[in-house]
C-alpha cells in the first residue's frame, strides 16, 4: 500500500510538470528545453522559503511561485521572439547555465551536497503533512487544482488565442493581438505552475540537489508530454502514469539496477520514435507539434 | 601561461571546428536537427575499444571498423528515423524529437553493453612536444593535425567538386535543385555518410585523450550547435571560425576560472549571440523572430 501510494505521489509530480508544459508545447506550440531547470529553480525556492525564512506551507508556494514566475520573464524577454529551433537553443541553453549555477555556486546552494532535512509543510499553520497517507492527499489535491486552473485556462478566451498561435501566428497578429505579449505571459504562467511539482518533490523527498534537475531530466519530462499526447488534458496525464510507471513494470522483471535504468530509456526512446511515425500528437493528444 | 593556454584552446578548437562541420553538413543542407550525432559520436570510441580489447584485431583494422560501423549508422538514422518522416512531411519537431529518441537509443545501448563509467582507452604517458616553453601532447598533435586535415578536406570537397557544387546548392535550395533534376535522396544519404564519419573521427580523438563515456557526446553535441550558431548557419565557414572560438574560449576559462564554468561561458555567447547576432558571425542576415 506505501509502495502504490508512492507510485501516486510520484505521477503527481509528473502531472503537474506535463500539465503545466502542455500549456507551453501544446497549446503555444512553444518547445522548451528548460523545463527541469524551472522545476529546480522552483525546488530550490521553496528551500528558500521553509528552511531559510522559516515560512509556512501557502506563503512559500506564493513565494516560490512569485520568484519562478520572475525567473521565467527573465528567460521569456529576451528569448520568446527568437523562431522553432532558435526558442529551443535559448532554452537549453538556460537550462544548463541553471544546472551549472545549481552544482557550481557552492556557497549559496550547497551544490552537490543537496540540501538535506527539508522539513514538512504545515498547513495552516497546524496540521502537519509528513505521512506517507497526508502526502498523498495533498499531492492528489495540488495536481488535481492544478488540472482545474488548467481546464478553465484552455477553455478560456486566452486559451483560444493560445490556440490561434499555435495554429497560425500570423493571423492571430493580423487579427490585432499582441502575439509576443500571449507567449509572455504563456511562459511566465507555465515557470509558475511547475514551481508546484518543485514544491511536492523537495517536501515528499526532504532532500535536493542538482543532479536531479538536469538537461537529461528536461528530455524526459518533454517525452512523458509528448508520448501522452499535447493539446488537451488527458495526454498530458496519460503521460506522466505511463512514465512513472513504465520503470515499475520493468522491476518486476527483476533485472539488476543498471540494466533496468538503460533499459527504460532505451523503451521510452523506442515509444518516442514510434509515436513520432505513427501518432505524432501522442497517445491520447489532439495537436500535433508543428 | 597565455601562450600555453591559447594553444590548448586551438587544438581543442580544431576539433570542435570540426564536429561542428560534420553537424552543419546536415543542418544547412536538409535543416535536420540531428540530435542523434551525439550518438554516432560515442559508437567509434567504443567500438574500437571493442575491437581491440575484446576481439584483439590490431589498431589499424579496428579503427577501420570503427569508421565504417559509425557511417552505416549514421546512415541508418537517416533511413529509419528521418527519411519516413520526411517523406510524410512530418513538421521538423517531429524530425527533431525523433532524433532526440535515436540518440537515447544509441546512448542506451552503449551504456547497456559496456557500462556507465569512463573507460580510457589510451593509458600511457606518451612523449610530448615541447617547443620554448609550450607542451603538447602526442593526443594533442595528433588530434589538431587529424582534425586540421579533415577540415582542410571538407573545404576542399566543397568548394572544389562537383559534390560540393551540389552541397551548396542543396543548402540554397532543396527544390530547385529536385527541378534541376538532381539527385537529392542520394546526395543526403552522402552527407549523412560524411557527417558520420566526422563524428567517428571527433569521438576517436577526444577518447584517445580522455577517455569515453556514454555521455560525453551530448556535450560534444552542443559544442557543436553553440559553433554553428555563434558562426552562422547556412554557411561552411562558420561552424570552422565558431569551433575556434568556443575551444579558445573554453580554455581560457579553465585557465582563468575553473572547469566547472565551462559550459555558463558556453551558453552565456550562446545566448548573447541568439540576442544580438542571431544569424551569426557569417551568416546572412534573415528574420528570425
Amino acid at each position: 500500500m506505501n509502495y502504490v501510494m508512492h507510485l501516486v505521489v510520484m505521477i503527481n509530480i509528473y502531472i503537474v510538470l506535463t500539465t503545466s508544459s502542455n500549456l507551453l508545447v501544446g497549446m503555444t506550440n512553444l518547445l522548451s528545453l528548460g523545463q527541469a531547470a524551472f522545476y529546480g529553480l522552483g525546488a530550490y525556492f521553496v528551500v528558500l522559503g521553509l528552511v531559510v525564512l522559516h515560512l509556512p506551507f501557502l506563503p512559500t508556494l506564493l513565494l516560490a511561485m512569485l520568484l519562478n514566475a520572475g525567473f521565467g520573464l527573465l528567460l521569456a524577454l529576451p528569448s520568446i521572439r527568437l523562431k522553432g529551433d532558435y526558442f529551443v537553443f535559448a532554452t537549453l541553453g538556460f537550462q544548463l547555465i541553471t544546472y551549472t549555477i545549481l552544482y557550481n555556486w557552492v556557497s549559496l546552494t550547497r551544490g552537490p551536497y543537496g540540501v538535506p532535512g527539508i522539513p514538512a509543510p504545515k498547513l495552516l499553520g497546524v496540521l502537519e503533512i509528513s505521512g506517507l497517507v497526508q502526502y498523498c492527499i495533498l499531492s492528489l489535491v495540488l495536481a488535481f487544482l492544478v488540472i482545474l486552473v488548467f481546464n478553465r485556462l484552455i477553455k478560456s478566451p486566452f486559451g483560444r488565442v493560445l490556440k490561434g498561435i499555435r495554429e497560425d501566428e500570423l493571423s492571430v497578429l493580423s487579427l490585432g493581438r499582441n502575439v509576443t505579449m500571449y507567449k509572455i505571459e504563456v511562459f511566465v504562467i507555465t515557470c509558475a505552475f511547475i514551481t508546484i511539482s518543485g514544491f511536492l518533490y523537495a517536501t515528499y523527498v526532504t532532500y535536493i540537489d542538482p543532479t536531479s534537475f538536469t538537461l537529461d531530466e528536461s528530455i524526459f519530462i518533454l517525452s512523458a508530454l509528448l508520448i501522452g499526447g499535447t493539446g488537451n488534458l488527458k495526454g498530458p496525464i496519460v503521460g506522466a502514469v505511463f512514465v512513472v510507471l513504465l520503470p515499475e513494470v520493468i522491476r518486476f522483471l527483476g533485472l539488476p539496477e543498471g540494466i533496468a535504468a538503460n533499459l527504460r530509456q532505451i523503451i521510452y526512446g523506442f515509444f518516442l520514435l514510434v509515436l513520432m511515425y505513427f501518432r505524432p500528437q501522442g497517445i491520447a493528444g489532439n495537436y500535433q507539434v508543428k | 601561461m597565455l601562450q600555453q593556454l591559447l594553444v590548448n584552446g586551438f587544438i581543442l578548437g580544431s576539433v570542435y571546428s570540426m564536429m561542428a562541420l560534420g553537424f552543419a553538413l546536415i543542418y544547412n543542407t536538409t535543416h535536420i536537427f540531428h540530435i542523434a550525432y551525439a550518438g554516432v559520436y560515442i559508437v567509434s570510441p567504443y567500438l574500437f575499444m571493442a575491437c581491440v580489447a575484446m576481439v584483439g584485431l590490431n589498431p589499424v583494422l579496428s579503427f577501420v571498423i570503427a569508421l565504417l560501423l559509425s557511417v552505416i549508422v549514421s546512415l541508418s538514422i537517416e533511413r529509419i528515423a528521418y527519411y519516413p518522416l520526411e517523406k510524410r512531411r512530418s513538421p521538423s519537431t517531429v524530425i527533431m524529437i525523433s532524433s532526440l529518441a535515436c540518440m537515447t537509443i544509441i546512448i542506451n545501448v552503449i551504456a547497456m553493453i559496456f557500462g556507465n563509467e569512463t573507460k580510457i582507452i589510451n593509458s600511457s604517458i606518451s612523449g610530448s612536444l615541447v617547443i620554448n616553453d609550450l607542451i603538447i601532447t602526442r593526443p594533442q598533435y595528433i588530434q589538431l593535425s587529424v582534425s586540421l586535415f579533415i577540415i582542410a578536406g571538407i573545404i576542399a570537397l566543397i568548394n572544389r567538386t562537383g559534390i560540393g557544387i551540389a552541397t551548396r546548392a542543396l543548402s540554397n535550395n532543396k527544390l530547385l535543385c529536385q527541378v534541376m533534376g538532381l539527385k537529392v535522396y542520394r546526395f543526403r544519404l552522402l552527407l549523412f555518410a560524411l557527417s558520420g564519419f566526422i563524428a567517428a573521427v571527433g569521438g576517436l580523438l577526444i577518447a584517445y585523450d580522455v577517455g569515453i563515456d556514454p555521455y560525453v557526446g551530448m556535450s560534444m553535441l552542443l559544442v557543436s550547435i553553440v559553433a554553428v550558431i555563434i558562426g552562422g548557419v547556412g554557411n561552411f565557414y562558420g561552424p570552422i571560425l565558431g569551433g575556434f572560438i568556443l575551444g579558445i574560449l573554453q580554455a581560457l576559462t579553465i585557465g582563468f576560472f575553473s572547469s566547472r564554468w565551462q559550459n555558463v561561458v558556453t551558453f552565456a555567447l550562446l545566448i548573447i549571440f541568439l540576442l544580438l547576432r542571431p544569424q551569426g558571425l557569417l551568416g546572412e542576415k534573415q528574420r528570425m523572430a
